[in-house]
């Protein structure tokens, strides 16, 4: 267990010299020049224009950095053999990679908490006052991001890291389009073409489960079985891709 | 009698590149054994399979068969890894971290009791000189300071077995005595040093027994002196007052000097020359033993075994 944290701290660290907080001030620019706009085009309304857009923009700026310093900082310790003195520790594989994957989550999480102060600064600026569902709506956005990071730490493991980095964007681009390829699956001519479609619904986690930004916007109730159903398919895809990183992992030469 | 720390046994290994590549045997059924105590070198030209030994011991890559243990226990397990202190060739390291941090986390995943980490850390940067630049980021050092702060991850788990790839690879002169210095200074303390190398000068002054690999294989194994004794073989003659040419017992080489005469002749040889010299009325000015080094040992099993 002091493995695991060891590496975790040590890659939020490297993370953080990395200057991976710079993004989140782009998300705070992005917000409030388009605040601003928005705010000379629309009239009334406004809050729920920047809770809109607020969720959106986290959702794409804490995905770029899951996408990016996933891949990078996995195949970093790999290329520059950094590893190796890890796994000549009493440290297993797996180890390894469970601490990089709770330390990269662990900076994707903080980025969402300080983007999310950020959403609700502005949402009560505006006069939204305290807006506690927000809260809701990027939980489920760290939720989501537990998959997409798992899937980085897998093809990380699998690939390169340019290939890494456009798989796992792959998806989560798929992952919010996973529900039109099962009604595709209705209208494919031929068996072959509907099993390979079947194959890639199931294979890719359906990102919109996660999805509450609308319920929270709108002031819509949020059944709490779709609730349930969300974390336990999150834990449970994530448990199983990061499985399937180890065992690979596992066999892998390091050259 | 000797207890062995490090025994390999028929290690295998083919890498297979990609689809379209040929697969490449590296290792081919090489067998090894390091006794307690010794510093062990181990020697062979690029592509040999020293560095995928190596690997291969450290768990980085996975051999196709073979068996590896370290002090009896096999090579993966956590407890011949606790027994281990490794450093690779050319080492990298975080360049986000001072050398003070990055011995903490090696001591972190060493499980290192918290409240020796820091004596401990302090102990093996005094060890390997780098208690004044150790709060400096890794990315200000010389490829000298990182190799000692390699050296001192390897040392900070006090191991009984030290395996390190081209320690000496790249540093100049100071930093190669420095090197060859800690080495000795562990071999003292009783830990085992496993060390591959093609600096051959210092393979010879420091290891009590070497290993040769060539094609994957070990060719020889021996104390130094004994693999090069079995190699000597011929004597470096100078003289005045007689040609060369003239010589009439067979010479290996000749050369007329501005002042002497100079020629080699196989040992054999040796006292047919002198003779020869004498009768001629030839002064004879040295004679000097020719002793075959790693160097030419290590050419002579490449050139007979040849590489496939």
């Amino acid at each position: 267990m002091r493995a695991i944290r060891a590496i975790a701290v040590n890659t939020f660290r490297e993370a953080l010299r990395d200057r991976i907080l710079y993004l989140f001030l782009g998300f705070s620019i992005v917000l409030l020049a388009s605040s601003k706009l928005f705010g000379i085009l629309t009239v009334g309304e406004q809050t729920k224009i920047i809770m809109d857009m607020g969720l959106a923009g986290i959702q794409f700026f804490v995905m770029l950095i899951a996408v990016m310093m996933s891949v990078l900082l996995v195949s970093r310790e790999v290329d520059s053999k950094t590893v190796y003195y890890i796994l000549a520790k009493p440290v297993r594989r797996w180890q390894f990679l469970i601490g990089k994957y709770l330390g990269l989550l662990s900076i994707v999480l903080v980025n969402l908490v300080l983007m999310t102060a950020v959403l609700l600064l502005f949402v009560g600026l505006y006069g939204g006052g305290f807006e506690p569902r927000l809260l809701f709506a990027t939980g489920f956005i760290g939720v989501e991001m537990a998959v997409l990071v798992a899937f980085a730490i897998l093809f990380s493991v699998l690939t390169k890291p340019i290939l890494g980095s456009v798989f796992t964007l792959a998806i989560f681009v798929v992952g919010h389009v996973s529900e039109d390829l099962w009604l595709l699956t209705r209208h494919l001519p031929g068996s072959v073409g509907k099993t390979l479609v079947s194959v890639l619904y199931y294979a890719i986690p359906n990102l919109e489960r996660f999805n509450f930004k609308t319920e929270v916007v709108h002031q819509l109730p949020v059944p709490y079985v779709a609730v349930g159903w969300a974390l336990l398919y999150g834990g449970v895809f994530t448990t199983m891709v990061l499985v399937l990183a180890c065992w690979r992992f596992e066999g892998k030469d390091l050259q | 009698m000797s207890e062995t720390q490090l025994r390999i046994r028929n290690l295998t290994k083919t890498f297979h590149p990609g689809l379209f590549e040929r697969a490449v045997e590296v290792l081919k059924g090489l067998d090894l054994d390091v006794i307690k105590g010794e510093i062990f070198g181990f020697l062979g030209p690029n592509g040999a399979g020293k560095t995928t030994t190596i690997k291969a011991v450290m768990g980085l890559v996975i051999p196709d068969a073979g068996e590896i243990l370290i002090g009896g226990d096999p090579h993966d397990s956590p407890a011949a890894k606790r027994r281990v202190g490794f450093m690779a060739e050319n080492p990298y390291l975080y360049n986000h971290l001072s050398g003070r941090e990055y011995l903490r986390f090696s001591a972190e995943l060493l499980a290192i009791e918290r409240s020796e980490i820091g004596d401990r850390v302090a102990v093996v940067l005094g060890r390997v000189s780098m208690s004044g630049r150790a709060d400096a980021k890794m990315r200000t050092y010389s490829k000298g300071m990182l190799q000692r702060i390699g050296l001192a991850q390897a040392l900070l788990g006090e191991p009984e077995l030290l395996i390190l790839d081209e320690p000496m690879s790249g540093l100049d002169p100071i930093g190669r005595r420095d090197v060859r210095d800690i080495i000795l200074d562990q071999k003292e303390r009783g830990v085992t040093v496993f060390f591959s190398s093609h600096i051959i000068p210092d393979v010879e002054t420091i290891c009590d027994r070497v290993a040769t690999v060539i094609d994957g294989s070990v060719r020889g194994v021996g104390a130094v002196r004994d693999l090069l004794a079995r190699e000597v073989e011929s004597y470096e003659v100078t003289f005045t007052g007689l040609d060369p040419q003239k010589v009439s017992i067979p010479v290996e080489s000749a050369h007329m000097g501005s002042s002497a005469a100079w020629v080699r002749v196989p040992a054999g040889q040796r006292d047919a020359l002198i003779r020869e010299l004498t009768e001629a009325g030839a002064r004879l000015v040295s004679l000097t033993p020719v002793r075959s080094t790693l160097e030419d040992l290590l050419l002579e099993q490449y050139e007979e075994g040849g590489v496939s």
